[in-house]
C-alpha cells in the first residue's frame, strides 16, 4: 500500500506550487504521470489522494487526473522498439528477445498543478462592478 | 484566472525518498562498505541466507544487517544469536523500508569499521521496488515454491535489481518450478541480472553466491573515493 505513501508526496508538490505561486488560493487540478513500470495501482493511488486531499482547503477540490503511459523498451537482440507486456512475457514480438534497455515507463512525477488565483476573484468583482 | 504551471515535467514524485538514499548512498561510501537490499515476498528465505552467509563471511569481514519487518524482532534475534551485529527498524503499518527509516539508523551507527550492511527488506515484491535505500546492490529472492511466473506478475522488482536468487532449492523434486524458464523471465526483464539457484539445507550454490558477495565488494572498493 505504498500508493498512499505517493498520494501524500503529489499533495505535498501541489501545496509547494500553491505556496510559491503568488496570488494562489487553490489547486483544481494535478496532472500526474505514473509509467508503467513504477509498481502504481490505479484506483489505489485514487482513492488516497480523495482521502488525503481534504486535510487542507486548498487542495481539497483538486481533482486527479493521472495518466498511466505503457513502457517502451528496445530489445536485446536488434534493439527494435516495442511495448512490454505481460501477454508477450515482456519480449519483443519481432524477434522475441527481451529488454534490452528501458526507454520509458519508470517516470513518476507531477507534470502540471492548475490553479485558482487571487486574480480570479478580483476579476469576478470587477466584473460585478462594471454590470 | 487558472494559472497552469509549465507543461513540461514540474517534481519527481517520492523525491525526498530518492534524496535521502543519495544521502545514505554517501555514508556507505565514505565508510567504504558494500550495502546489499535483499527483497523477496514474505518467507522466501531472507533471513535464513543471511544466518548462513554471515557464517562464512563474518570470519573475515565486518558485518551488520539492518532487520525491517512490520512488528517484532524474530529475525534480529534469530541473527543476533551467531553474534551479528543488528538494527531492527519496525515500520509498523508500512509494508517497505524507505530510505528516511534507513538514514536514522545509519546516523546511529559507527559504519566506519564496516565492510558488508546487509538490509533485510519487509517481504514484500511489490513496495520496496518503489523506495531505494542508498544500497549499492538489489537483491531478490524468489523461493521454488512460489512458482516460476513470479517475474511475470512482479516484474517491476526484477527489473530493477542486481542479483535473482532462485531459494529452497532442495524442494525442487516437489514442486512444478523450471529454474531454467525462472531465469529466461528474469532475464528477458533485466539483461544485466544474475541469477543462481541455491539451497540453505543442501548448500547448493552458496559458493556462487558468496563469491558474487565478495566480487561486488572488490568492486565497490575499485569505485570508491581512495582514502589514505
Ligand atoms: N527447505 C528449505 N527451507 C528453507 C530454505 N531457506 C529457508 N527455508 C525455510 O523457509 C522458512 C522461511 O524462511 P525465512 O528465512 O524466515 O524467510 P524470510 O524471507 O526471512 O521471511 P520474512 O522475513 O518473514 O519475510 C523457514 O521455515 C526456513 O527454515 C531452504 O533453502 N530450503
Ligand atoms: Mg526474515
Ligand atoms: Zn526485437
Amino acid at each position: 500500500m505504498h500508493e498512499a505513501t505517493i498520494a501524500k508526496s503529489i499533495l505535498e508538490i501541489v501545496s509547494k506550487q500553491i505556496a510559491r505561486t503568488p496570488g494562489a488560493l487553490r489547486a483544481l487540478q494535478v496532472h500526474v504521470v505514473a509509467g508503467q513500470f513504477r509498481n502504481v495501482d490505479r484506483e489505489s493511488l485514487e482513492f488516497a489522494f480523495d482521502s488525503l486531499k481534504m486535510f487542507d482547503q486548498r487542495t481539497s477540490g483538486c481533482e486527479l487526473h493521472l495518466e498511466m503511459p505503457s513502457a517502451t523498451a528496445l530489445c536485446k537482440e536488434s534493439q527494435h522498439a516495442y511495448h512490454p507486456c505481460y501477454q508477450q512475457a515482456y519480449c519483443c514480438p519481432l524477434c522475441g528477445s527481451g529488454i534490452g534497455k528501458l526507454i520509458s515507463g519508470e517516470e513518476l512525477d507531477v507534470v502540471n498543478v492548475s490553479l485558482e488565483t487571487v486574480l480570479h476573484e478580483e476579476q469576478k468583482d470587477h466584473a460585478r462592478v462594471v454590470r | 484566472m487558472h494559472e497552469s504551471s509549465d507543461e513540461h515535467m514540474l517534481e519527481r514524485i517520492l523525491n525526498n525518498n530518492e534524496d535521502l538514499a543519495a544521502h545514505n548512498r554517501e555514508h556507505f561510501d565514505a565508510a567504504g562498505l558494500l550495502c546489499i537490499n535483499l527483497m523477496s515476498a514474505p518467507g522466501a528465505g531472507k533471513t535464513s541466507l543471511l544466518e548462513r552467509s554471515l557464517l562464512d563471511l563474518s570470519k573475515h569481514w565486518q558485518c551488520s544487517v539492518i532487520e525491517g519487518d512490520m512488528v517484532g524482532e524474530l529475525d534480529a534475534d534469530r541473527l543476533r544469536k551467531l553474534g551479528v551485529d543488528v538494527s531492527q527498524i519496525s515500520t509498523g503499518k508500512s509494508c517497505h523500508l524507505d530510505a528516511q527509516m534507513v538514514a536514522r539508523v545509519v546516523h546511529s551507527k559507527a559504519l566506519d569499521k564496516l565492510d558488508y550492511l546487509f538490509i533485510e527488506n519487509v517481504g514484500n515484491l511489490v513496495c520496496p521496488a518503489d523506495f531505494p535505500l542508498g544500497e549499492h546492490k538489489r537483491v531478490v529472492l524468489l523461493s521454488v515454491t512460489e512458482g516460476d511466473d513470479k517475474p511475470l506478475k512482479y516484474p517491476v522488482i526484477f527489473h530493477n535489481c542486481d542479483v535473482v536468487l532462485f531459494t529452497k532449492c532442495d524442494l525442487l523434486p516437489y514442486v512444478n518450478f523450471s529454474v531454467a524458464r525462472a531465469t529466461q523471465y528474469v532475464q528477458d526483464l533485466n539483461p544485466r541480472a544474475q541469477c543462481f539457484a541455491v539451497s540453505i539445507v543442501t548448500g547448493q550454490g552458496i559458493d556462487d553466491w558468496l563469491n558474487w558477495l565478495s566480487s561486488a565488494y572488490l568492486q565497490s572498493q575499485k569505485n570508491m573515493p581512495v582514502s589514505i
